[in-house]
């Protein structure tokens, strides 16, 4: 017997009723968030002196543009490139003999204009050995690669194969790298990870690459930014919490400590940054500019990460860039007009992120393909390699 | 081998027919019209009978993309992942070979190899070719998912410009026509209506 979808079926019943009639109350909170949003674009500096002298226990976003502004696309550059880069990966496998990993990039370069041109590459590489499957310290120390580590090794690798076939981009056309996913490396945030396992992978690892992109704007327009659809994240309603708190300075270990509802803030819980632009915006707009105030932010430096939401017409998407990019209206013109462009040509995500995808993406055949592959060669070279017993009795359904 | 000439490449073969994948999504050749590829000692001829524009991957599915755009043009100029994303193919019915500089229109000893280079044919490569109408008898046995009917006849249009004289080419083809289908005259009829239009 596999998964009883009857026995599901009620649950999910259940959870539909709760869910309607959490459905008003939400619409209400809603409601409220996008008046003090509206009440908060007035009183724009008393909000900024808030939002810096706060201590809450949520994330906000810090301010760099007026928090009521809204703005149309500016209009597209006549020729221009986009590098769309996504990855997917075989991880380490603890009931096979051999650790080893696989990357699998998808890298897509599309060119518009007068001279439209397309180039997929797919891109596997293996990691295997001690040298490669493991973050090491000048002092001996050693931390292997696997589970969330490699995750976020894939997206430095992600990074580097962008800034790769952004780098060697026509000459003198303006260029968008576009990622999916956040710029921010969530996975190092809140972890305990020794600090030159940070240091190799955000300090010598992701922002180097983003070091080339920098670099790169010298002699060329060229920007970098990510693509998150259906964003969860509520920095900028928790800083609409902010506003509406009597307290000032606002710190909530002070005076509301314990407190999960009755809040003076709760009056707009739950609201999430999607949900308020999505009532403020219009179609093709973006929102303001913001930074992200995440502790690992501080060590992006001249990278630091700030986002913007964009109206999508069906849904409100983040866009995450450094904070070159944000301060150079050119370069943040052509990142919004060409990701709205890259999602009319993708029905709704960009286009170059859904083929870089369909490059990247390795399915459950391509896995069991893979380890049979790793076994035969292994053997015909005489190297016995084992899986436990526990995946033997998983691939040999006996009854 | 004149590069101009290489349009394709055989993805999938057999003794009696050969599939292959164009270079261009444009490229195809016509319906009836002669291409030549390599077997394991000889050159192998065959003749256009079926081609197909489609997604690469099974699964994913075209759709219409131009509601707003001016031309047919226009689309692909706006989505430069289409041509990498699309592809042309075509199959060949296998009508004869060339071994020690003689054309035979018989079934080659193999198959024409896979990967091997498919070319177009030059006016003088048709013109050899068809001096022999031998493998008409061929064309007309195979049991082709396509009218045969209409592949002969377009075959035999093309064939008969590469002649000095069209009109006494097209004669002859008809005498060897009426000759295999005595037996069919409504088929023979049908045929010979096809090359007088």
């Amino acid at each position: 017997m596999t998964l009883d979808i009857t026995q599901v079926y009620r649950q999910v019943e259940e959870m539909a009723g709760e869910m309607k009639n959490r459905r008003a109350d939400y619409g209400r909170r809603l409601a409220t968030a996008t008046e003090v949003l509206k009440s908060a674009a007035t009183e724009q500096e008393v909000l900024r002196h808030k939002v810096e002298r706060a201590h809450t226990s949520w994330l906000l976003a810090g301010l760099k543009e007026d928090i009521g502004l809204h703005k149309a696309p500016a209009s597209l550059p006549s020729d221009f490139c986009v590098v769309g880069c996504d990855g997917s990966h075989i991880d380490v496998d603890r009931h096979h003999s051999e650790r080893l990993f696989l990357f699998n990039m998808g890298v897509i370069y599309l060119r518009y204009g007068g001279s439209p041109d397309a180039e997929f590459i797919s891109s596997p590489t293996l990691y295997y050995g001690e040298e490669r499957q493991n973050i090491r310290s000048t002092g001996g120390q050693q931390v292997a690669i696997e589970g969330p580590l490699l995750g976020i090794k894939r997206g430095v690798e992600e990074c580097r194969s962008l800034a790769d076939r952004v780098c060697s981009a026509p000459d003198g056309l303006p260029v968008l790298g576009l990622i999916d996913g956040s710029l921010i490396m969530w996975g190092l945030v809140g972890q305990r990870y020794e600090d030159f396992v940070i240091k190799d992978l955000l300090d010598e690892g992701l922002l180097k690459q983003f070091d080339r992109f920098f670099e790169l704007n010298k002699t060329r327009q060229a920007a970098l930014a990510s693509y998150i659809s259906f964003p969860r994240s509520a920095d900028v309603a928790n800083v609409l919490r902010l506003q509406i708190c009597p307290y000032d300075p606002v710190d909530c270990d002070r005076h509301c400590q314990g407190k999960l509802e009755g809040r003076p803030c709760d009056e707009i819980a739950g609201v999430i940054d999607r949900a308020l632009f999505g009532k403020v915006l219009g179609d093709r707009e973006r929102s303001p500019v913001f930074y992200s105030t995440s502790s690992i932010n501080t060590r992006y430096g001249i990278h630091k990460v700030c986002f913007f939401y964009i109206g999508m017409g069906e849904e409100v998407a983040r866009v995450e860039v450094p904070e070159w990019v944000a301060d150079d209206e050119a370069l943040l013109n052509l990142t919004h007009a060409i990701i709205l462009d890259q999602c009319d040509k993708g029905f709704g995500y960009p286009v170059c992120l859904s083929e870089a995808h369909e490059q990247a993406v390795v399915t459950g055949t391509d896995r069991d393909q893979f380890w049979d592959l790793v076994d035969r060669v292994l053997q015909e070279d005489n190297i016995a390699s084992q899986r436990s017993l526990k995946q033997r009795s998983k691939r040999v359904r006996w009854i | 081998m004149d590069l101009k000439q290489k349009i394709a490449e055989v993805i999938e073969t057999s003794n009696s027919e050969f599939m292959a994948q164009c270079y261009e999504l444009e490229g195809v050749p016509a319906l009836g019209s002669l291409v030549r590829t390599r077997g394991r000692d000889c050159d192998i001829y065959g003749i256009v009978y079926y081609s197909a524009t489609h997604s690469l991957e099974p699964g994913r599915r075209i759709i219409a993309r131009g509601q707003n755009a001016a031309t047919d043009r226009d689309v692909f100029k706006a989505n430069p992942q289409l041509a990498r994303l699309l592809v042309s193919d075509f199959k060949a019915l296998v009508i004869g070979h060339r071994s020690g500089g003689d054309v035979k229109q018989y079934l080659p000893p193999s198959p024409a190899l896979v990967y091997a280079f498919v070319y177009t044919s030059t006016d003088e490569e048709v013109r050899q070719f068809t001096q022999s109408l031998n493998f008409l008898s061929l064309m007309l046995d195979s049991r082709l998912p396509v009218a045969t009917d209409e592949v002969v006849a377009a075959f035999l249009r093309s064939a008969g410009h590469t002649h000095p004289s069209s009109q006494g080419f097209l004669i002859r083809a008809g005498k060897e026509l009426a000759w295999l289908l005595s037996n069919d005259i409504r088929r023979l009829d049908s045929i010979l209506k096809r090359l007088s239009q």
